[in-house]
């Protein structure tokens, strides 16, 4: 009976191991399949002619807390229509990461 | 007069134009025999016969994606809804079904000369902990396996689409995190018991004498015999390979390519129901099919009686090896007689 009562501790924690092991590993399905077709290069020449850092919010909302002094917001700039046809499908380094997973 | 003549040519005309166009060949038999895959009017369909496979062009990265339809997903497809379902049902289903018939038949089979109350150290703790630990695995992965391969058939209809959406999705998860351990198990098993497990001539003589399940004999056997071994060998291949294809399936195309991943799929679901089928036989024979034999994974002992009719040779080796330290009295149910 002890033996089967370690064996369970046993398998609590190296399965417990095991989640956090694939959550370092795997992205969920979403953005694993769907982040790498279309990324806007901030290196793409063209595009960073029309490319205008947003000023910070100054409305305050639930959803748009001020940041502490010092901070800076990670934001992505809106892109019109016609912006899109110069998407470019190469690496996304320079880019802040929210920008690459939301578009 | 010349009016009518030019009305009656007109006609004649108009017929002979109305006829032939109505006996022309129909258009789509002029098309050549093979397709233009970048033509604008071209159809799935005939894509599909004509080329055997739907491939367009992409611009996205990942080219696996260009291709929509090709023969080998046809088969897997059919495999997996169809072919597998018949396979897990024929291989568990016949396993429960042969056991029970034995079962019925033969009822348990008893230790012969009774219950010495003399027991014998057969299993350490360490050697039950990993039993168990691999065995509690394997269940949990055997339920959601199989529910996975029939659940949609069974499940669902009895307990309806949101608690069988639920319990799928909990059951994936588990499925994916116990396979951790019973990894590690089956490690554990292979190195633990392997000196034990290579089969030998007293195995033939074991088979031969249909390992004492089939008439009275009790053939002689070390601490493994050749059914013991056998059970062995399916954890240690069985379990390997559905480990590798199961790792290869929760790393899609690391290393694999859609046809690798089907093939992975593929040797996973045959290996694991027919693994279940054989885990069936085992689970019968240690415990409802065979007095006493539960206890040596139970209490880690068992009979001495036990170990004289099962494990002859291996009796012998702890007598030689160990002496009357690693027997140990106890008061038992039933007297020695």
């Amino acid at each position: 009976m002890r033996a089967f009562l370690l064996a369970c501790l046993a398998i609590v924690v190296v399965g417990t191991a095991g989640y956090f092991f694939l959550n370092s590993m795997q992205k969920p399905t979403g953005v694993a399949y769907a982040t790498d077709g279309a990324r806007i290069s901030p290196k793409w020449s063209w595009r960073s002619v029309f490319y205008r850092p947003k000023a910070a919010p100054t409305t305050k909302t639930a959803m748009n807390i001020p940041l502490p002094a010092g901070e800076t917001a990670e934001e992505c700039d809106v892109r019109t229509a016609w912006q899109w046809i110069f998407v470019d499908f190469g690496n996304p380094d320079g880019e802040a990461e929210v920008c690459s997973i939301s578009q | 007069m010349a009016a009518l003549g030019i009305r009656i040519r007109l006609a004649v005309c108009a017929t002979l134009l109305f006829v032939s166009v109505a006996t022309l060949p129909p258009a789509s038999a002029q098309q050549p025999s093979s397709v233009n895959p970048t033509a604008d009017a071209v159809k799935e369909q005939q894509l599909l016969q004509q080329l055997n496979r739907i491939q367009g062009l992409g611009s996205i990265p990942d080219v696996k994606s260009y291709v929509i339809e090709q023969p080998q997903g046809r088969e897997w497809r059919q495999f997996h809804e169809v072919w597998l379902h018949w396979i897990g049902a024929v291989a568990v289903l016949g396993m429960l079904a042969v056991l029970l018939i034995f079962y019925l038949t033969r009822g348990m089979l008893r230790i012969e000369s009774g219950r010495s109350g003399i027991n014998i150290v057969r299993f350490n703790a360490f050697e039950r902990f990993v039993h168990w630990m691999t065995a509690t695995c394997f269940i949990i992965l055997a339920l959601s396996g199989l529910n996975i391969t029939f659940g949609k058939e069974i499940l669902l209809p009895l307990i309806g689409p949101s608690a069988f959406s639920s319990w799928s999705l909990a059951a994936k998860y588990a499925h994916n995190f116990v396979s951790f351990p019973f990894t590690l198990g089956v490690i554990l098993i292979f190195v633990m018991w392997i000196a034990g497990n290579i089969p030998n001539k007293v195995d033939v003589e074991w088979l031969k004498q249909g390992g004492g399940i089939v008439g009275n004999k009790h053939p002689a056997a070390y601490r493994f015999n050749a059914g013991q071994k056998m059970i062995y060998w399916i954890v240690v291949i069985g379990g390997a390979a559905v480990a590798i294809t199961g790792y290869l399936l929760m790393f899609p195309f690391y290393g694999t390519t859609i046809a690798g991943m089907q093939l992975a799929q593929v040797v996973h679901g045959v290996v694991a129901v027919l693994f279940v089928a054989a885990m069936l036989a085992h689970i019968y024979i240690g415990t409802i099919g065979m007095e006493g034999a539960f206890e040596a994974m139970g209490a880690g002992t068992v009979d001495l009686n036990w170990a004289k009719e099962h494990h002859r040779l291996w009796l012998e080796e702890q007598n030689l090896g160990t002496g009357p330290s690693e027997l140990q009295r106890r008061p038992s149910a039933t007297p020695a007689e």
